[in-house]
């Protein structure tokens, strides 16, 4: 594989890479309200379309009378589910579609109180919507709902989806136990050793169990979406052409669904609002070009706030056992976890398909068994994974705590003496990246661990800590395809995003202007949605195995720049009758050779004596592109699954429990991060400070609650459902190292969402009180753990 | 390419688009085309009976005067965004605990989902719209930008109206008056701190501007 510049190291001294403070290319449109999102479109003659929402959770609709609605002025169409449109219109996956049967797209049954059903009313404006929907005459035969994912486990339960033979076929990421689905139950299991002989040797074991509810990821912007049809005489293909907006970067699934040609399909629009690893799309945003074809004018559709509460992050009980020697080195791992498989049953990220990698497999141990129960539930659906890391990796944060406290040891010395070596679990040396983590993370928190409740503060509050590390979850699996222009001494960077709320075509065009000596301005994002180069990828590649890719391309670029002003120097061109007019004079490149020369400053230079110089713009009038294609070389991750270990990243916490009024405050949050080498580093501390923000408000506020009798969710909202607020969330310290030990641009691997977690705070409140309560830790449980309520 | 310059120009030409003077009055109900405001109304009685015609609200709006027909039970919000052309007071909770729609009214920070079109009849409104298309607020979004106080993006403007509210009335704010003066916005994408930072340094860069200003006089 080629690595023109050299991805680990070759490069020493940086003029953008790394630089602070440089505008986001879009933050322009955002700051000042002028970036539009899906739900901002207004278009002339729009009509608006509203689904018929469940009022129960599991449940069917027998029939509809839509006469009164339709009769309602102001209301143009209703679709019901039997409509012949809906017959062969079927969910798009973001995956590969399994094989089987598939879901209509729109059918009769709810499987969630709040989705859609049956009916969807377009009319001349929303409150007309909202009317037509309440004329409906809807018949339901109402099931009972299981919410309460324990009982559901339950043989004798009711089932979440009784007509689970329409539904999708075999799920693909679940690891199936050899046995059929039971019920609302889906096993997996994967095993590694020998952990029943391993526990009957172990010389300590602890048994522990980890909860961790619901929490909503809550995209910022209601999803929705507005389309229209039109006749472009200028089309390639025949037929008519499709304008969306508000399915940002999902043309071709757009053209899929409606089985438009790609090329037919317009979507402009480039803001998608906070989608972090959020990547289905809601119904809203695929609906509206049915809609307008049926009633001939633009539809917009857009979701309520209510209607967006979807799942960061799927419930999840885990009961654990650990053993391990009187050093504390752990020898066998037991984890029996039940998973809310949610509406769709999914094994996919935050259930089993976490099994294999994560944080057992950072350790020596050798003798680890994961057994998963995935319940079908009616409680909601995880559009993939959100900011939190799909596994659970607060699992084996809790084990080290445990061991330290039983053994009276620091929990930092534990997990030192647990961690593998780079290469595999057998590799007996350390990591580098995590020992200078660690030793920056010790004087950053003037670390001084005490055993819990042993701690108290002046103000009679009592102290605890808490100390927690993950690897990066990269996967550098993806190729990226890159293209640069050099137009006129301007560098054009095309790219159809993504502006999602991670900062990766920034980081591209830093990497661009380091390699090619130009500054950062210079380099032009011209996003077009009918580009192919996205950096986007699993965990962290977005940002810097896309950036590798750049720099490759770049350097290609370099290349061709330097032969065309060696070329132009002796074959001057003739005047244009537009573009730069050259300079009267010689040109004082004239007789050096391409690889004599440099690009220093927007100056095309020779090497030996930069003094003899040429604006770059003058130096090249011919337009030069460039492309590359391909990935960086494998991350350590993946080559071993996440069993091999590069660059590490930790993180602390140190909180007061008032014990009279079960107050947690937390006092500081610490993070020192190993991205390898940091890119752009004011967006790395806001990635860090928003995944440290989550994990505050998933421990001290955040959880969905529902209704177990009627399966009716009962916070969806965010008055009742509470994030924090400027003044909830702590100071964080944070501190990056560069060991540029990644696989990526310059040895970067990113940091990805390694410093999320369910646990960290959880933990330090247990160190300050010696008793666990589950997250979130509200006053009153604090207050019930301590048995004074 | 988005730049502080081409943001503030279309900030500029959307303001410049606002209606000073509503010229069709058409039936939201059947599309008829009436002469004035009383002709729509009369139109309601005649065949709409059943239904509430219709307001007229005429406000100053980022300096403009500007008239607007909306339903009654229309949010500011709404109306902005569905009859005025203006989508920077974003739609985030609805329900008036986000602040993603701040705007200023009269002074005031209020929040345009929870504020009746009828209740702005006569106010003086700015949105951010009006604050990107005013040089003096310039070094505050180029604060926001160089600072990042930004991720996904969606709920910044509603934390620059804000921003600029507490500027407005403390033109010297220290980070606690900040963190207090934004307490009422949320980011689900959690860029807090980013924002005092950012506040921060457009204070002392406005101040110095306005040094500079009253030198030159
Ligand atoms: S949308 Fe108005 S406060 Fe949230
Ligand atoms: S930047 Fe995304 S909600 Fe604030």
């Amino acid at each position: 594989m080629p690595d023109l510049v050299g991805a680990n190291g070759q490069r020493e001294d940086f003029r953008v890479v790394g630089k602070p403070n440089l505008p986001g290319k879009v933050s322009y449109a955002l700051a000042t309200g002028i970036a539009k999102f899906g739900i901002d479109y207004v278009v002339p003659n729009m009509l608006h379309a509203k689904f018929l929402r469940s009022p129960y959770a599991n449940a069917k609709v027998l029939s509809v009378d839509t006469s009164k609605s339709l009769a309602l002025p102001g209301v143009v169409d209703i679709v019901t589910w039997e409509d012949e449109d809906f017959q062969t219109f079927q969910k798009q996956s973001f995956y590969a579609a399994p094989p089987g049967p598939r879901r209509q797209w729109l059918d009769n049954y709810a499987d969630q109180e709040g989705v859609e059903v049956a009916v969807i009313v377009v009319a001349e404006d929303e409150d007309i919507c909202e009317e037509a929907l309440r004329l409906l005459d809807v018949q339901w035969e109402v099931f009972p709902p299981v919410v309460n994912t324990l009982k559901g486990l339950d043989p004798d339960s009711p089932h979440a989806r009784p007509r689970d033979e329409i539904y999708h076929g075999k799920d693909p990421f679940a690891r199936l136990v050899d046995e059929p689905k039971k019920g609302n139950v889906t096993k997996a299991l994967t095993v590694q050793g020998d952990v029943d002989k391993a526990l009957k040797e172990a010389e300590n074991i602890i048994e522990y169990k980890l909860m961790l509810p619901a929490f909503a990821s809550q995209i910022p912007n209601p999803p929705a979406s507005v389309a229209w049809w039109f006749n472009d005489p200028y089309a390639t293909e025949p037929g008519p052409s499709l304008h969306i907006e508000g399915a940002v970067q999902r043309r071709e699934l757009i053209s899929a669904l409606y089985k438009v040609p790609v090329e037919n399909t317009v979507q402009e629009g480039i803001f998608q609002g906070g989608k972090y690893c959020d990547w289905g799309m809601r119904r809203s945003q695929e609906i509206t070009p049915l809609l307008a074809r049926r009633t001939g004018r633009p539809v917009r559709c857009a979701n309520t706030r209510e209607d967006t509460f979807d799942f960061l992050m799927n419930e999840r009980f885990m009961y654990m056992k650990v053993g391990f020697t009187n050093e504390g080195l752990i020898t066998a791992i037991d984890d029996y976890s039940i998973a809310d498989g949610g509406i769709d049953g999914n094994a996919s990220f935050g259930t089993a398909n976490d099994h294999g990698y994560g944080p057992y497999y950072t350790m020596k141990c050798l003798n680890i068994r994961q057994y998963m129960e995935i319940v079908d539930t009616n409680r909601g659906k995880m559009y993939l994974s959100g900011q939190h890391c799909p596994f659970n990796w607060d699992s084996g944060t809790m084990a080290i705590y445990l061991i330290a406290e039983k053994l009276g040891k620091d929990p930092i010395d534990i997990a030192k003496l647990n961690l593998h070596g780079p290469d595999s679990q057998e590799d007996d040396r350390s990591v580098p990246s995590f020992d200078v983590c660690l030793e920056e993370g010790k004087k950053l928190m003037n670390w001084n661990w005490h055993a819990s409740g042993m701690k108290k503060l002046p103000d009679g509050r009592y102290h605890g800590a808490s100390f927690r590390y993950q690897i990066c979850p990269r996967h550098a699996f993806t190729s990226y395809y890159t293209k640069l222009e050099y137009r006129f001494g301007k560098i054009v960077m095309p790219t159809q995003g993504p502006v999602t709320g991670i900062y990766a075509v920034e980081c591209n065009a830093m990497v661009v202007a380091e390699e090619l000596g130009i500054e950062y301005d210079d380099v032009i994002v011209e996003y077009n949605y009918k580009e192919v180069f996205t950096p986007v990828g699993g965990g962290s590649d977005g940002t810097t195995a896309s950036a590798w890719v750049m720099k490759e391309c770049a350097a290609k670029l370099k290349q061709q720049i330097l032969e065309a002003a060696a070329y132009e120097a002796e074959n001057p061109p003739p005047p244009a009758m537009k573009g730069p007019q050259l300079p009267p004079g010689p040109n004082p490149l004239k007789g050096y050779k391409a690889e004599e020369l440099d690009l220093v400053g927007g100056y095309v230079v020779v090497k030996k004596d930069p003094s003899i110089r040429r604006l770059l713009e003058h130096a090249a009038l011919q337009i030069i592109v460039a492309t590359y294609a391909g990935r960086p070389p494998d991350a350590l991750w993946s080559l071993g699954r996440g069993k091999m270990l590069d660059t590490m990243n930790t993180a602390y916490c140190e909180v007061a429990v008032d014990t009279e009024t079960g107050e947690v405050e937390i006092l500081r949050l610490g993070a020192v991060a190993d991205p390898g080498k940091v890119l752009r580093p004011t967006s790395l501390e806001s990635q860090i400070d928003q995944v440290m923000f989550f994990s505050q408000g998933c421990q001290l506020l955040e959880e969905m609650v529902w209704d177990e009798r009627s399966g009716v969710r009962l916070n969806n909202n965010m008055i009742d459902y509470k994030k924090p607020t400027t003044l909830d969330v702590p100071h964080i310290d944070r501190k990056f190292l560069e060991t540029r030990a990644g696989n990526a641009a310059y040895g970067a691997s990113g940091i990805s969402h390694s410093l999320a977690n369910t646990h960290m705070v959880i933990i330090a409140i247990h160190n300050a009180i010696g008793v666990w309560v589950d997250p979130p830790a509200t006053p009153d449980k604090v207050l019930k753990a301590l048995g004074k309520i | 390419m988005y730049t502080q310059e081409s943001t503030s120009a279309a900030a500029s030409s959307l303001i410049d688009a606002l209606p000073d003077k509503i010229d069709v009055f058409r039936c939201p109900i059947c599309s008829a085309v009436t002469a004035n405001y009383d002709s729509l109304r009369r139109h309601y009685d005649e065949c709409h009976v059943a239904e509430i015609p219709p307001i007229m609200v005429t406000l100053r709006l980022n300096g403009r005067q500007t008239e607007v027909l909306a339903p009654p039970n229309w949010t500011l919000q709404r109306t902005l965004q569905f009859k005025l052309g203006l989508t920077g007071a974003k739609h985030m909770c609805d329900k008036g605990v986000c602040g993603s729609c701040t705007v200023i009214m009269d002074g005031r920070a209020v929040l345009a989902c929870t504020t009746l079109v009828v209740e702005c009849q006569g106010k003086d409104i700015q949105t951010v719209e009006g604050i990107a298309a005013d040089a003096k607020w310039k070094p505050l979004v180029d604060a926001y930008c160089r600072w990042d106080a930004m991720q996904c993006g969606y709920c910044t403007p509603g934390f620059l109206v804000s921003a600029k509210a507490l500027l407005d009335k403390n033109p010297n704010p220290t980070e606690e008056d900040c963190r207090e003066a934004l307490s009422g916005n949320i980011c689900i994408c959690g860029t807090y701190p980013r924002h005092s930072t950012a506040i921060l340094e457009a204070a002392l860069k406005i101040a110095e501007d306005n040094q500079a200003k009253g030198a030159q006089r």
